[in-house]
């Protein structure tokens, strides 16, 4: 068997890099803040993926380029940026992970806001302005952060966005101008009703697929029926 | 909307209840298979039914309306004779579950003689006058023959009741142009292509409205021919001659107008929902508006009214006693807000030139969309909920980080969620591979047409448990219940109460049940 090494990549005399190296921290410094991942520096720098992998582990060890994980996969940035919001989650992610508690405090806010205010029309202006007013810094949210918790509030079928059409209540408003109200008895309106096929077992069974008359799972051996009928 | 597994299984069961095993293997190869001839069924019926037996068992369906003959008129020139086919009527065999409500629209609107009469029409499918007086001198309480004739006159006059159909109307063969399918069709309706063959069967065997609601009181009105095995076919096409005091033998045959009854409940529903989601004020409005539309109204699932004017409106409302509680202005007030938009509600109210349109299918999209996320919440949770619902709101595909930043929920765990609902057929999606990114895009859409089909047979599925774990109960606690409830004591009387508290529980829910698949299916 040879014994015959194959010829070292050539170094770059002055920083101690090789080529490899350096093409590929010049492609992660242009990423800035983003970086980029194993597959896109392959890509970008047509350099094989064996050798991304030798090369960014030797850049990782000079601590020129740190790893960034999130659900895409690992990033590599260089290490004088820090890692954009994008690459975090987004506004609404504290250490890589979702702030649930804050989002549902902030959801909260707004709904008091709204009930505080619901003989009157309000609109993003206003609740912006309520938020501004905020004690607590992480509560003083920009436009479209507010916007952004007031769209989650619809999808949660709590408030209804309505816009103005020019009618006496909406005289305030510019026709087309969108206001924000709370939904069901808050508000002295309707709700929606419960749904008929949800308010029985079958309705919230994840095994219905697999239930049938005289099967393993079967109405007459249901431990869900068992527990809904249990008098 | 076509027929889904469950549906078919949840039909074949309201069958053999009724009419027992036999019976339902007959229906359910025509509701599998389609279309057959009496001597197809015998072939394919799983079990072995001889052919005099399977006509046996057509005739009883026939006679309760659960299937309907017709026949296909030969090509030209072709001296094959034309064979008599059978079709299942799905939907009328699910109307069985729901007399009960049929007979209290009945009840609410023309009182307790005529929801008798119609009872008696329920349980016994077709009727003659005679037959309904015979049933009432056999019953307890008689009501006699004269309050029998004005009440079944009183249904006719309310479209509740009708003549039955043709018994085996011909269709043109399929070369034919659709002109010449109808002769007997009224000219308005020439042109018009029916969809499915149920439909045209249902058409072609449907007779005009003057043979179909007759005054049939008024002796020798042209109108009262009686049915036989041919003439009301032909009553499409020539005027009848054979008058109904002829005799017994000849007497007019009655049957439910489900097509009525659907549309009474489905205008209920509508009041119902505008109730629940504005006020009591605009449900009674609305209530107004579908009684002046509901004569123009040609069939069951009309999707807008005809365009009425506020006046005709007020002058309905005024009949009744909350109504006259309202003024005009108020009204106008109702009118509004049933007219408005939201993110919340569509507008269930169309407003053009002065005059207000009922928009039906907004109304029970509502309440359909209801029923999708209340399931979605209670399957999947209130993330799932957000997303189904911004999904729906989008109607157009997504990929997998927007709808997590829109619904704010984790992004690690959104695909999973995604995923769960996508197995379950609740969304849709698509693999986007793009060129320099290595794992797919995943892209999701929310598909109301597969969604609500989804739903309707989960529905189907639900509500044949629901009477299956009923049969259970009942057959466990069979012994207990023939003994008399008076002379239960201590642990006895206890069991007897928990079943007693588990079959209305049990009931009451397969009631509501289907209101959610008259949602779906019927409305």
């Amino acid at each position: 068997m040879s014994t015959r090494r194959r010829p070292a990549a050539p170094r770059s005399s002055s920083s101690g890099m090789t080529e490899n190296e350096k093409k590929i921290l010049g492609f992660i410094r242009s990423k800035q803040g983003m970086g980029a991942t194993k597959y896109e520096i392959t890509a970008g720098t047509s350099i094989q993926q064996a050798l991304v992998t030798k090369a960014t582990t030797s850049l990782k060890k000079s601590k020129l380029i740190k790893e960034v994980s999130n659900k895409g996969g690992k990033h590599f940035l260089a290490v004088e940026f820090e890692p954009c919001k994008e690459l975090q989650g987004g506004d609404w992610y504290v250490d890589g992970a979702l702030d649930v508690s804050m989002i549902e405090d902030l959801k909260e806010i707004c709904v008091n806001i709204l009930e505080r205010l619901k003989q009157k029309v309000v609109t993003l202006e206003v609740i912006c302005s309520c938020f501004q007013k905020a004690s607590r810094d992480e509560y003083k949210l920009s436009r479209d952060q507010t916007k952004v918790i007031l769209d989650n509030l619809v999808l949660d079928n709590v408030i209804m966005e309505v816009k103005s059409n020019g009618s006496s209540e909406h005289s305030a408003l510019r026709i087309g101008e969108v206001w924000y109200k709370l939904i069901g008895k808050k508000s002295g309106g309707g709700e929606a009703r419960d749904g008929a096929f949800a308010s029985i077992p079958c309705g919230a069974c994840p095994h219905i697929g697999l239930c049938t008359p005289d099967g393993a799972i079967s109405p007459t051996t249901c431990v869900y029926y068992q527990k809904w009928l249990d008098f | 909307m076509t027929t889904t597994e469950f549906g078919i299984v949840y039909a074949v069961h309201i069958i053999t209840s009724h009419f027992g095993s036999v019976a339902s293997k007959v229906c359910e190869c025509l509701l599998r298979r389609g279309p057959l001839s009496s001597r197809e069924i015998s072939r394919l019926a799983e079990s072995d039914i001889n052919h005099s037996k399977v006509k046996d068992i057509l005739y009883l369906l026939i006679q309760h309306n659960c299937v309907q003959a017709f026949s296909i008129e030969p090509p030209d020139g072709s001296e094959s004779k034309a064979t008599v086919q059978y079709i299942a009527l799905f939907s009328n065999i699910l109307h069985r579950a729901r007399y009960n409500k049929f007979s209290k629209v009945v009840n609410e609107e023309l009182g307790s003689q005529c929801s008798g009469v119609l009872d008696g029409l329920l349980s016994n499918g077709r009727l003659t006058l005679e037959q309904l007086i015979d049933r009432d001198r056999d019953s307890k309480k008689q009501m006699g023959s004269e309050a029998i004739r004005d009440s079944l006159q009183k249904l006719v006059a309310a479209r509740f009741v009708e003549r039955v159909p043709s018994p085996e109307p011909v269709l043109g063969n399929k070369d034919e142009g659709p002109a010449q399918k109808k002769r007997g069709a009224k000219p308005s309706k020439i042109f018009k292509e029916p969809e499915s063959l149920d439909e045209r069967i249902l058409e072609a065997a449907t007779p005009v409205d003057a043979i179909r609601f007759p005054f049939i009181f008024e002796q020798g009105s042209s109108s009262t021919v009686a049915d036989d095995d041919s003439n009301i076919s032909e009553g499409k096409r020539k005027q009848p001659e054979v008058d109904y005091t002829s005799g017994p033998s000849n007497e007019v045959i009655w049957r439910p107008n489900f097509e009525e009854l659907i549309r009474r409940l489905r205008h209920k529903a509508c009041v119902e929902i505008v109730k629940e989601r504005r006020d009591e004020g605009c449900a009674n409005v609305m209530k107004a508006m579908l009684e002046v539309g509901r004569s123009q109204e040609k069939k069951a699932k009309t999707d807008k009214s005809v365009p009425m004017s506020m006046g005709s409106i007020y002058e309905e409302l005024i009949k009744t006693d909350a109504g006259r509680e309202m003024t005009q202005e108020r009204v106008e007030a109702c009118l509004e807000q049933l007219s408005a938009t939201s993110s919340y509600l569509p507008a269930f109210v169309i407003e053009s030139d002065g005059s207000y349109i009922v928009d039906f299918k907004s109304i029970i999209s509502v309440a359909q969309k209801d029923e999708m996320e209340s399931v979605v919440m209670r399957r999947y949770g209130k993330e799932a909920f957000r997303m189904f619902r911004y999904l729906s709101q989008e109607d157009r595909f997504v990929e997998t980080d927007k709808i997590a930043d829109a619904a704010l929920t984790e992004k690690k765990d959104t695909p999973q969620i995604l995923l769960k609902m996508w197995k379950d057929g609740y969304l849709h999606m698509q693999k986007l591979a793009v060129t320099g990114v290595y794992i797919p895009f995943l892209l999701w859409k929310v598909n109301k047409l597969i969604v609500s089909r989804q739903m309707l047979d989960e529905m189907y599925h639900a509500s044949l448990n629901l009477s299956l774990r009923l049969t259970h109960e009942t057959d466990s606690e069979k012994e207990l219940l023939l003994l008399p409830m008076e002379k239960l004591e201590g642990a006895l009387k206890e069991r007897r109460n928990k079943y007693r508290a588990k079959s209305v529980l049990l009931t009451s829910a397969r009631f509501k049940l289907d209101d959610a698949i008259m949602l779906f299916h019927d409305f």
